[in-house]
């Protein structure tokens, strides 16, 4: 009890002092604007003689009558200031400093000319805030001098309590006592600090000017900030508006490293089994250079299927026609990422990868013909490994042609995948029918690319359905650069 | 924040207090009823039947915690929502008024638009 009893006294004490130039003032005063403002102006020198009385009175008791009393002083002063427009001059000038007084059991504030209307500032961003005190005085002056403003305060009335409202709630700054029975203030904030989710929330330290040094020891562990009891409503309200300005920061770079991350998990989901991890690294430190959205693009396309894999396969056992793809499309997928292609999809034994998309570069298609030659001559390797297994030999076909297409992510909501779409897309799949066992087969579009560098054989002509002209390719022999 | 046509009833025993509250209650357009002691505070519940009991704890005769418990007792003011008025900020105290049956409560010295808050919030709209 004596703790807030003695609070009580001193508070007593200090609004006496501060009615004192009041009582000065209205004891000289007869006139009076209304009879009503005499009547409050009465009851207020009235209450402010019987606090006197009631100022060195000790126990329950004379602490409940003085709260009565200070509850009428604050009352009526209030009502005289509601009325301040017709308020003497005198009374003006002197009441502030008693409803400063009356305001709370703690701040020692001196009133300030300029601000004059404090209790109807709001912050310019209110937050959450919780305030950890052992003393409910303190913990009810924080609330009120803070949710005036428009913040939102929680408040817990150890340590214990304070780590467990911590997990829970979303808390922009916390207000942190020292001195607290059981886990005291720096204990408190030394655990803060140790939790990664809330290492972030900016902690302010309040204590006694006897306790610096523990301060001290504070702040370089961690505590962004700290107020010396009493203390003063504006500089806690400017504190505590830093704090929020500090953690909307971190927020907000929160929120930009997570959508960075959101966008590189999406683009390696995206790509990831279709591209070269070069390539996808690349993509990921250059996110704006790349339009997922759809645009339309040259590329060299490449389709390439085993002649004849249905037949082939008719009398294996399932088994064995799994481990016959896996190997060949095992090894086709090696090459096709080390020539950074693209592999847009498996189709049964058929492969359709793409060369300059999504990223374009300036030697697409000549990686795209080198690696065609790549893959035939790896054939030779995997039909060595078929005959060990007693699988049978297979050829390839492979198509290239270099042509317009759209690229981007195609497909619904629930499913969709980067790929393309366009004319040259069907007139590659027309060459690759006619292409041989064997055979590199190109179209004159992607001969023309690199003219004095690819040595060709017989020039064909095919004719396709919706196709006017006729369809020249060469199948590729060799490239020289 | 229409406070017209509602009725306040105030039990307070200090005068001081008693006539600060019901002045500003007055001014922001509550009707107010006068109790200076728990017996007081019962009869003029039953007979006013007010919106709103605005109850000290420390009173003479029968305090605050026992008119409470009473009047919650009692079918015909039981619905009358009772806020105490306490000089204790210590939550036993907060909770000792809750359970004695008060709606809510307000420490002193009284927050005048908090207690006008919360005299509205406890009110069915």
């Amino acid at each position: 009890m004596s703790e807030t009893d003695d609070t009580s006294r001193e508070w007593a004490a200090r609004i006496i002092d501060a009615a004192s130039p009041l009582r000065d003032a209205l004891g000289r005063r007869t006139v009076t604007t209304s009879e009503d403002e005499r009547r409050d102006i009465d009851a207020l020198l009235e209450a402010v003689e019987r606090l006197s009385d009631l100022a060195d009175r000790q126990g329950h008791e004379a602490r409940h009558d003085r709260l009565n009393v200070i509850g009428a002083v604050r009352g009526y002063g209030e009502i005289l200031a509601e009325d301040s427009p017709t308020l003497h001059p005198s009374l003006a000038s002197t009441l502030p400093a008693l409803l400063l007084a009356v305001e709370s059991p703690i701040v020692l504030a001196k009133p300030s000319a300029e601000k004059k209307k404090p209790r109807r500032q709001i912050a310019q961003d209110p937050g959450v805030i919780l305030a950890v005190d052992d003393l409910p005085e303190n913990r009810d002056l924080v609330s009120r001098l803070l949710s005036k403003v428009g913040h939102t305060v929680i408040t817990a009335e150890s340590g214990e309590e304070a780590l467990e409202l911590l997990e829970t709630m979303g808390v922009d700054v916390v207000l942190l006592d020292l001195m607290m029975p059981g886990i005291t203030g720096s204990e408190v904030l030394q655990r803060l600090k140790e939790d990664d989710r809330l290492r972030a929330t900016p902690v302010i330290m309040i204590s006694g000017r006897q306790d610096m040094d523990q301060i001290v020891a504070c702040i370089e562990a961690g505590a962004d900030d700290y107020l010396l009891k009493p203390f003063n409503p504006v500089l806690l309200q400017a504190r505590i508006s830093a704090g929020i300005e500090r953690k909307r920061w971190h927020d907000r770079e929160d929120q930009y490293r997570e959508q960075l991350e959101r966008r590189e998990r999406f683009i390696r989901a995206t790509f990831g089994r279709y591209l070269s991890d070069e390539i996808v690294e690349e993509i990921l430190e250059s996110p704006e250079g790349l339009d997922l959205g759809g645009d339309l693009r040259e590329v060299t396309i490449m389709m390439s299927d085993i002649r004849g894999f249905t037949t082939h396969v008719e009398h294996l056992p399932p088994q064995q026609v799994v481990q016959l793809l896996n190997r060949y499309l095992g090894r086709m997928t090696d090459i096709i990422l080390e020539y950074g292609g693209t592999i847009d999809e498996f189709l049964g034994d058929a492969v359709l990868a793409v060369f300059g998309a999504p990223k374009k570069q300036s030697d697409d298609t000549e990686r795209a013909l080198r690696c065609a030659l790549t893959m035939q001559a790896a054939m030779g390797d995997i039909n060595l490994a078929n005959l060990d297994d007693g699988l049978p030999e297979l050829d390839m076909a492979i198509a290239l042609n270099t042509g317009s297409v759209v690229a981007g992510n195609i497909g619904s909501e629930r499913r969709s995948k980067y790929g393309f779409v366009g004319h040259a897309m069907n007139v590659t799949s027309r060459i690759e029918d006619a292409a041989g066992p064997g055979e590199v087969l190109i179209s004159g579009s992607t001969r023309d690319k690199l003219p004095d560098a690819l040595v060709v054989g017989d020039r064909r002509e095919l004719s396709a359905k919706g196709m006017e002209e006729a369809l020249v390719v060469y199948p590729l022999l060799e490239v020289l650069l | 924040m229409s406070a017209q046509h509602l009725s306040v009833l105030l039990v307070e025993d200090n005068a001081l207090n008693r006539d600060m509250l019901s002045r500003r209650l007055d001014r922001a357009g509550f009707a107010v009823v006068l109790a200076e002691d728990g017996a007081q505070a019962l009869e003029k519940m039953r007979d006013a039947k007010p919106d709103v009991v605005l109850l000290d704890m420390n009173l003479p005769i029968k305090d605050g915690w026992t008119v409470a418990s009473e009047a919650k007792a009692d079918a015909a003011i039981a619905a009358i929502p009772i806020i105490a008025l306490t000089a204790h900020a210590m939550e036993a105290d907060r909770q000792k008024a809750l359970s004695a049956g008060c709606d809510d409560y307000a420490t002193k010295p009284i927050d005048f638009p908090g207690l006008v808050a919360k005299i509205q919030g406890i009110l069915p709209s």
